[in-house]
């Protein structure tokens, strides 16, 4: 069966404070109604606690950074798995996150050869 | 032994059987397209597949006439050649392939050959891909036009094209955009974006004019294949009637469209004896068929192909039933309220109460400052009011915002029409 992988992108959440009490109930009705097809996913920390890594072309050691740099309206909040038989069907399931419906989430089949 | 819609001892010698041969051919593509799909799994396997039947069905059939079934000849030899291909690519073992296409003795049931279609029709236009990507799915994997001959309608490089296709094909296959009709509940929007992909298509050729550019034009009735195709799979889908109505019912104008020198003819001038009967009767046939399917709501379509009908059942511009034209407007505006129906709607209120009230509502509509055609419509209403100086400046609006080629060269012939008032 295909996996996609539901990126979630929204303004900056932060789930430990009481104001987001009401949208961490409906992400765990989400979770639960679809239990059967989801294969992982997760809330992640703002983006401007984001590490960016990369190895300099001509060197052998990784330069850490801060990042990402772009300053937009909406960062990559958070992801899903979700296992589907089609485009379809895998956009049905994402019509459902919660944050549809104050952001955007881009579903993309994941690549059969690479991955673990 | 020959039967169809063409036996062979009817098909015309040397040119002409080639003509009929080839319009044969083009009928049956989608559908065979589709069949091929299906068994391959494949939408470019099956098109070269398929392509390369033609090109046997277009040598042989002139010469030796048109076999039973052509849709079944076409099959079976895009059959034999996607097992050629898949052998020569070695996309998998031959004799797996030769199972898997060459199993089913017999002809595919038309059932199966419509669900096919239908599938089909619902992948090139998947709301994934984009416009342009479904524009492109629909001429060549729909309409089987050529990557040479879709890239020259649409004005792009071939290797544009070309890319634009291959790309889209591997959207499909990447993103895996499913291969099915809609479930029932989500059929009326996936349809209406289906209509609007051939909408599209018709209005880039319609827009182009008569005369000026066949390669364009060619596109108007390419839409119209396709919009037929659409209402053979869906005869009981109130888009997919109104679709065709409105497209059969506009083109019906075409050769009234421009006089002897290319310059426009605008609706109000045009010789209504030159417009074609028989596509007017098609259309308003289907507006009835639309309207007896839509009891509780209008379809958009259906109505503006009732608009079309109003005018084209009208004997002469004056005596055109401008408060049934209005009333369509009105029911339009409960379904699809947008700032240029409400222009038109106002166009047709000018011709029913004078050019005052229409310009009344003309400019209360705002927000259009950019969209020629309102420029133009105030320019025509002040010029019949005698408003020359506004007048002179809409038409000057309207030309700057560009419209084309000829609809141009129509407003400066006003403008140039108007009183001189300064010496400017």
């Amino acid at each position: 069966m295909p996996t996609f992988i539901a990126l979630i992108y929204t303004a900056e959440v932060d789930w430990s404070r009481p104001e987001y009490a009401d949208g961490l109930r409906e992400y765990v009705a989400f979770n639960e109604a679809h239990a059967a097809i989801l294969r992982g996913g997760h809330a992640l920390y703002p983006s401007a606690t984001a590490a960016c890594v990369r190895v300099p072309a001509g060197t052998e050691e990784a330069v850490v950074t801060d990042g990402p740099y772009a300053e937009t309206k909406e960062a990559l909040t958070g992801f899903m798995l979700l296992e589907c038989a089609d485009l379809d069907e895998a956009t049905a399931v994402a019509a459902e996150i919660p944050a549809t419906r104050y952001g955007t989430v881009e579903v993309r089949q994941l690549h059969p050869s690479l991955g673990i | 032994m020959v039967a169809g819609d063409l036996p062979a001892g009817d098909l015309p010698a040397g040119d002409a059987a080639e003509d009929a041969a080839g319009r044969l051919v083009r009928e049956e593509w989608a559908r065979v397209v589709a069949t091929l799909v299906r068994v391959t799994g494949d939408i470019e396997l099956a098109e070269d597949a398929v392509a390369d039947a033609v090109v046997r069905a277009l040598e042989r059939w002139p010469r030796d006439g048109v076999p039973d079934s052509p849709r079944a000849w076409l099959t079976v030899t895009a059959k034999r050649r996607a097992v050629d291909l898949i052998r020569r690519e070695a996309r998998r073992s031959g004799k797996e392939a030769e199972a898997v296409l060459l199993g089913e003795p017999g002809p595919e049931p038309a059932e199966a050959v419509r669900d096919d279609t239908l599938r089909l029709v619902f992948t090139c236009c998947h709301p994934a891909l984009s416009a342009d990507a479904q524009v492109a799915l629909a001429l060549r994997t729909l309409g089987g036009l050529s990557t040479v001959e879709v890239a020259r309608a649409l004005l792009v490089s071939e290797a544009t094209m070309a890319k634009r296709l291959t790309r889209a094909k591997q959207k499909i296959a990447y993103a895996r955009i499913p291969y099915r009709v809609p479930p029932a509940e989500e059929l009326p929007r996936r349809l209406s974006a289906v209509a609007a992909t051939v909408y599209l298509i018709f209005n880039e050729g319609y827009a182009a004019g008569a005369g000026a550019d066949l390669v364009r034009v060619g596109l108007a009735d390419e839409a119209i294949r396709l919009g037929r195709l659409l209402a053979e799979l869906m005869p009981d889908e109130p888009t997919v009637l109104g679709l065709l109505a409105l497209m059969l019912l506009h083109d019906a104008r075409r050769a009234a469209r421009v006089d002897d020198r290319g310059h426009p003819v605008l609706l109000p001038d045009q010789d209504r004896s030159r417009w074609d009967g028989a596509a007017i009767r098609e259309g308003v046939e289907l507006v009835g068929a639309g309207l007896r399917r839509t009891p509780d709501r209008p379809d958009a379509y259906v109505v503006q192909a009732a608009i079309a009908a109003c005018h084209a059942l009208a004997v002469s511009y004056p005596r055109t039933d401008w408060d049934a034209v209005i009333s369509w407007y009105d029911v339009l505006l409960t379904v699809h309220d947008t700032p240029v129906v409400r222009l038109n709607r106002a166009v047709a209120v000018a011709e029913r109460d004078g050019p005052a009230a229409g310009l009344a509502l003309v400019d209360q509509l705002g927000n259009l400052d950019g969209y020629p055609w309102w420029h133009a419509s105030r320019a025509e209403l002040l010029h019949r009011l005698g408003r020359t100086e506004p007048a002179r400046a809409a038409y000057r609006q309207a030309i700057a915002l560009g419209m084309s080629e000829p609809l141009t060269a129509h407003l400066r012939r006003r403008l140039a029409e108007l009183p001189d008032g300064t010496l400017s």
